[in-house]
């Protein structure tokens, strides 16, 4: 692993476009599915898609190849995303950063998004009001640890919030998500 | 059995998930499941939830990558000439201190001499003096300002970008 993030930074450092199109291909369906997520909307997550590849290829100095890429590479999109969203609605940042000492959220079932549009299969479609239903904040972390699989402390980098924070939205997310399945079976 | 014992069972199924649970509080666990009906069910759906929340596929355009990787190459291309032209720019400002050090007692004294021939305030050929030193980084700094362009525009096609 580390070899590997070492050739990736030395080819971010030449600004190798080799490096990058074989980044974009390993990343692209996980960097996507974080984005489609995250902002709920197929285009918005189409230019954020864009815009991190350009953003990997403008900061890749930045990286050192001590660390995950993919951490690095959520980092990035996170920002954008947060910038692009604070541009929509302006709350999302507060939304993004909740603590998470209130009460486990309730998924409400609102209009059909676009999370639910992708959704092709029933569980897909469960899975997409549900999460869709979710605070960003809690959406966020349960993508990182359920679906891309990354371990709580690359979470709470990616995240920029300590440990104890991610894990008490992971507890509450997952429990949310444990009702409304419930709800819905019963 | 009580409240606090399917609490119990609820919580360790939860951090199983989130962040591991010990040996025995796994044996303890598979033990409780094994005789409560409402914690198995319980078990069983969070079970179900992870793994739709694994399974869910993502739609994505392959003209989208190829269109991203387009947009990437033609910004690296930007860099890459970018870098070039702001090398020459170094170049020519290590050309023009360096010019300027060398030159500075040569034009102090011109000056000096032309402010005493014209009767001009000492005052005023310093000032000009120290218009000739900072000249060269005004041009320079309105040479920086005025070439930096607008970012590339978005597009999902190729072709589209290429305009």
């Amino acid at each position: 692993m580390e070899q590997d993030t070492q050739v990736i930074a030395r080819g971010l450092r030449r600004r190798d476009p080799e490096i990058l199109d074989q980044l974009i291909e390993r990343y692209q369906y996980r960097l996507f599915r974080y984005l489609i997520y995250m902002v709920g909307n197929q285009e918005t997550a189409e230019d954020l898609f864009q815009e991190t590849w350009v953003r990997v290829l403008e900061r890749g100095r930045q990286y050192d190849g001590k660390s995950k890429f993919e951490s690095w590479l959520f980092t990035i999109a996170r920002h954008l995303v947060i910038d692009s969203q604070r541009r929509r609605q302006p709350r999302f940042l507060d939304l993004l950063d909740a603590e998470s000492d209130a009460q486990p959220p309730t998924i409400v079932q609102d209009q059909p998004s676009a999370l639910e549009r992708v959704a092709q299969r029933e569980t897909s479609e469960w899975v997409g009001a549900a999460m869709a239903g979710l605070p960003a904040s809690y959406r966020e972390v349960l993508v990182l640890r359920f679906q891309e699989e990354m371990a709580l402390e690359e979470i709470s980098e990616v995240v920029g919030a300590p440990l104890s924070t991610v894990k008490a939205r992971l507890y509450r997310g997952l429990e949310a998500l444990r009702q409304f399945l419930g709800g819905a079976q019963a | 059995m009580s409240d606090d014992i399917h609490k119990r069972a609820e919580s360790l199924l939860t951090a199983s998930r989130v962040e591991g649970i010990s040996p025995s509080e796994r044996g303890w666990l598979k033990a409780h499941l094994q005789d409560c009906a409402r914690c198995a069910e319980h078990a069983a759906t969070l079970e179900r939830a992870v793994a739709m929340l694994r399974s869910i596929p993502v739609p994505l355009d392959r003209a989208l990558v190829e269109a991203t990787r387009f947009r990437v190459r033609l910004r690296a291309h930007e860099l890459r000439e970018e870098r070039v032209r702001m090398l020459g720019l170094w170049i020519s400002c290590g050309l023009s201190w360096a010019l300027g050090v060398l030159s500075a007692p040569l034009v102090w004294q011109e000056l000096e001499w032309v402010g005493e021939r014209t009767a001009i305030p000492r005052p005023a050929w310093m000032m000009a003096f120290v218009i000739w030193w900072v000249l060269p980084a005004v041009v320079i700094a309105a040479v920086l300002i005025w070439r930096r362009e607008p970012a590339a525009p978005r597009s999902r096609h190729p072709a589209t970008l290429a305009r």
